[in-house]
C-alpha cells in the first residue's frame, strides 16, 4: 500500500501530466516513472543507506515543477546576479528551475558536444525509459531518479563524439523558486560516443537565497575508450534541499573522473552509481564536503567493477563544524568476472566541533580472489601536532585552524584542472571558513 | 656586561610532569643574551622535555619553578605568543602538513612576527628576496617552497628547513632540540652554518644534543649535563669533549 506520501506525489503528477505532455515529450516515460515509483515509494529513514540523509522536508515538499508557474517578480534579474563568472573556453547553458534559458545561454554547440535541450528534442526521445529499473541491490537507489523523471520539465541531452580537442560545457543549474511554489528538476542526459572526450562542469546554484526543492539526475554514458572529466559543484543556498542521483556506465576503456564539491544547501543527498561494464574501465571519485550550523551533507556512492582490470579510486574528504553532518558511505563491488581490478578507497572526516557529526563508512564486497582493494576510512580531529607546529612559528589559533582545515580538503581541491574553476571554488570554501577571500590568497 | 643586566632566559627549579610522571626535577638554567648554551644528556634525561616546556606544548604540566624570558613570565604565554615574542624551537621531528606551503607557513609567521614587533607586513618582494637569500645558507632548493611543509622531506631537508624557518623569522632565543640527530656531516655543516650565521649579541641559543659532534660546529659558551631532570654538571667546551671521551655513566654515577 502506498504511503501517504507517495500518494500525494501521484495525484501531484496526475494533476500536472497533461501539462507536462504539452511541454515536454517522453509522456510514457514519465507515466512508467510514476508507476515505478509509486510502487517503490521514496526512500525513508529506516532504509540503511538513508539514515543520514534528511528526508523530512519531503512531508512538505510541493513536488509540482516550479517551472509550471509563472515567475516571481524579480525572479530574472536575481537569476542574472547568481551566475558565476565565465569559464575560458567552456560553452554555457543555464538552466532556471529545470528549464534551459536560451537567453542566458550560448547557441547549442555544433562541435563536437551537441547539447539539445530536452524539450526542444522531439518525439525521438520517448522511445523508452532512460532511468534503468530501481533496484535496491545492487545497483545505487534510482528512486530519487524516478522522482526526477516522473516530473522533470526540460534538460540537457548531450552527444559527444570523438575529436582531438575535449569538448568543454558548463551547466549552470539555478534554482529560484521557493520549495512552497514548485520543485526543480535540472536533469542531464549525456552520452559519449567512443573515444569522446568531454570536460564537463555541472555547478548547482541558487537565486537570491531562495528555499528550493532540487531532485536532479544525471545519466552519463561512456563507449569504448570515451574520457570524462565531471565537475559537480553544489553551492545552493543555506535553506535549499536538494537530492541528487548520477548513474554512469563505462565501456571499455573509458575513463571517469569525477570532482565533486558540495557547500551549500540546508541539506544534500547525493546517490552515485558506476558501473564499470568493460574490460579496463576506470574512475576517479573525488568528493569534498564541508558543512556548517546545522547543514546535513550525505553522499552514497556505489561503484561497481563488472569486468576484468577495471580501475578505482575513491577520495572522500568531509570537514563538519557547529552541529552539521557530514556523511560518506562508499561501496565498492568487485564481480566474479572483474579479476585484475584494483579499488583505492580512501575516507577522512573531519569534526570541527564539538556537537559535528562525521560518518565515514567504507564497504567492499568482492567475489573473485585476483584483485587487489585497500580502502583507508579516518574520522577525526585536526593533529594536534600540526596545530603545535603552526602555534609554534606564531600563527594564530583560528588562522592555523582554518590553514589545516584547508590543508584536509587539498587532496579533492588539487584534482581540479580547470584554473578558473578551481579559483571560484576556493574562494567559496574560503567564505564558508568564515574566513573572506583573504585565507584564499594567503595560503596560494 | 654589567650585572643588572636581564638575563634572556632564567630557569629556576622548574619541576615538569608529563603523564603523571616527573620528568623534570628542579632545573636551573641561566642563559644571558648572546650566549649559546649545550644542554647534553642521556636519553630519558629531560632534553627534548625541557625544550617542549619553553616552547608550551601542551600535555607538558609545570608543577613548581619559573622560567623567565627576557624578564617576563614565559610559562603565562601561549605557544604563539611565545613565538612572537621570539622565542624559536627546532623540532626534533618536524611535523608534516601537506596541503599548508612552506611558501605560506614563512609568511604567515613573519608577519606574525613582524605584526608583534609593531612592524608591518612584509612586502611580497622583499619576502622572496629574503627567503631566497636564507634559501642559498641553508642549501636549499627553491621548488621547497611550493611543497607541504616537511612534506616528503628526508630528515636532512626537514632538520635544514627548521633552520631556514629560524633564519628567517630572527627569534632572541632558539632552542635546537636535537637538530644534529640524522644527519650526515654535509648537512651537519650546513646546519651550523645556518645557526652560527644568527649569532649575535642580542640573541641566545639553546642547543640540545645527545652527541658533541655538533659543538665542534657551533662552539657554545657554556655547556651543561642533564642527569634525571636537572643539571648535573655545567662547564665550558672542554666538558662536551670529556663527555664524549668519558661517556655519561661518569656524570650519572657522580649524580647518583
Amino acid at each position: 500500500m502506498a504511503s501517504p506520501l507517495t500518494a500525494r506525489i501521484a495525484e501531484q503528477h496526475a494533476s500536472v501530466a497533461r501539462t507536462l505532455a504539452a511541454r515536454l515529450p517522453g509522456a510514457a516515460r514519465r507515466r512508467l516513472a510514476m508507476e515505478t515509483l509509486a510502487r517503490t515509494g521514496l526512500p525513508g529513514s529506516r532504509d540503511e543507506n538513508w539514515k543520514y540523509a534528511n528526508l523530512r522536508p519531503l512531508e512538505r515538499a510541493s513536488f509540482t515543477p516550479a517551472a509550471l508557474t509563472p515567475p516571481a517578480a524579480g525572479a530574472d534579474a536575481a537569476v542574472a546576479a547568481a551566475l558565476p563568472p565565465r569559464l575560458a573556453d567552456f560553452m554555457r547553458y543555464v538552466f532556471v528551475d529545470g528549464v534551459f534559458a536560451p537567453l542566458l545561454s550560448d547557441a547549442p554547440g555544433t562541435g563536437a558536444a551537441r547539447v539539445t535541450s530536452l524539450a526542444a528534442r522531439g518525439d525521438a526521445a520517448d522511445a523508452g525509459p532512460a532511468v534503468p529499473a530501481p533496484r535496491h541491490e545492487p545497483g545505487a537507489d534510482q528512486r530519487f531518479a524516478l522522482l526526477n523523471e516522473a516530473f522533470a520539465t526540460d534538460g540537457a541531452a548531450i552527444e559527444v563524439t570523438a575529436a582531438p580537442e575535449a569538448a568543454r560545457l558548463e551547466l549552470l543549474f539555478v534554482a529560484s523558486a521557493e520549495a512552497q511554489l514548485g520543485a526543480s528538476y535540472p536533469r542531464v542526459e549525456l552520452k559519449l560516443g567512443p573515444a569522446g572526450r568531454l570536460v564537463l562542469v555541472e555547478r548547482h546554484l541558487s537565486a537570491a537565497g531562495a528555499a528550493s526543492f532540487v531532485t536532479s539526475a544525471v545519466s552519463a554514458e561512456l563507449a569504448r575508450g570515451a574520457a570524462l572529466d565531471h565537475y559537480r559543484v553544489q553551492e545552493l543556498s543555506s535553506r535549499a534541499i536538494a537530492f541528487d542521483t548520477l548513474a554512469a556506465t563505462l565501456a571499455q576503456e573509458a575513463s571517469y573522473r569525477l570532482h565533486a564539491v558540495g557547500s551549500g544547501a540546508a541539506a544534500c543527498r547525493s546517490t552515485l552509481g558506476v558501473r564499470l561494464a568493460g574490460e579496463h574501465a576506470r574512475v576517479a571519485l573525488a568528493v569534498a564536503a564541508l558543512g556548517d550550523r546545522t547543514q546535513v551533507q550525505d553522499a552514497y556512492a556505489l561503484i561497481e567493477h563488472l569486468a576484468p582490470h577495471t580501475r578505482t579510486a575513491q577520495t572522500f574528504r568531509g570537514i563538519s563544524a557547529a552541529r552539521a553532518r557530514v556523511a560518506f558511505n562508499g561501496k565498492i563491488v568487485v564481480a566474479r568476472d572483474a579479476h585484475g581490478s584494483d579499488s583505492r578507497q580512501s575516507l577522512r572526516g573531519l569534526l570541527a566541533g564539538p556537537e559535528a557529526e562525521i560518518d565515514v563508512r567504507p564497504q567492499l564486497e568482492i567475489y573473485t580472489d585476483d584483485v587487489r582493494c585497500s580502502h583507508g576510512a579516518t574520522a577525526g580531529k585536526l593533529d594536534d601536532n600540526m596545530l603545535f607546529y603552526l602555534l609554534s612559528r606564531g600563527l594564530e589559533r583560528d588562522s592555523a585552524l582554518r590553514a589545516l582545515k584547508w590543508a584536509f580538503l587539498e587532496d579533492v581541491i588539487a584534482t581540479i584542472e580547470v584554473p578558473e574553476l578551481r579559483r571560484q571554488v576556493e574562494e567559496r570554501l574560503a567564505g564558508a571558513m568564515q574566513d573572506g577571500a583573504a585565507l584564499r590568497e594567503e595560503l596560494i | 656586561m654589567t650585572r643588572a643586566a636581564t638575563p634572556m632566559l632564567a630557569i629556576r627549579d622548574l619541576v615538569v610532569t608529563v603523564d603523571g610522571k616527573q620528568i623534570l626535577n628542579g632545573l636551573t638554567l641561566e642563559v644571558a643574551a648572546g650566549e649559546v648554551h649545550a644542554i647534553m644528556g642521556p636519553n630519558g634525561s629531560g632534553k627534548s622535555t625541557l625544550a617542549h616546556v619553553l616552547a608550551g606544548r601542551p600535555g607538558y604540566e609545570v608543577t613548581a619553578g619559573s622560567v623567565s624570558y627576557q624578564g617576563r613570565d614565559l610559562l603565562a604565554l601561549a605557544p604563539e605568543e611565545r613565538a612572537r615574542a621570539g622565542v624559536f624551537l627546532g623540532f626534533q621531528y618536524p611535523v608534516e602538513i601537506p596541503g599548508v606551503n612552506n611558501v605560506y607557513l614563512l609568511k604567515a609567521a613573519l608577519n606574525a612576527v613582524r605584526k608583534a614587533r609593531g612592524l608591518p607586513e612584509v612586502d611580497a618582494f622583499d619576502f622572496l628576496g629574503l627567503v631566497r637569500e636564507k634559501m642559498q645558507v641553508m642549501q636549499i632548493d627553491e621548488s621547497f617552497l611550493s611543497r607541504g611543509v616537511n612534506e616528503g622531506f628526508s630528515g636532512g631537508e626537514k632538520k635544514r628547513n627548521e633552520i631556514l624557518q629560524m633564519l628567517v623569522l630572527e627569534p632572541r632565543l632558539a632552542v635546537l632540540d636535537e637538530t644534529d640527530s640524522g644527519l650526515d656531516i654535509d648537512a651537519l655543516k650546513i646546519v651550523a652554518a645556518g645557526v652560527n650565521s644568527l649569532r649575535s649579541p642580542e640573541r641566545s641559543c639553546l642547543v640540545v644534543t645527545h652527541y658533541q659532534r655538533l659543538l665542534e660546529y657551533v662552539v657554545p659558551d657554556v655547556v651543561h649535563v642533564l642527569v634525571r631532570g636537572r643539571i648535573a654538571r655545567s662547564g665550558d667546551r672542554t666538558l662536551a669533549i670529556e663527555l664524549e671521551r668519558r661517556g655519561y655513566d661518569w656524570v650519572s654515577g657522580e649524580a647518583a
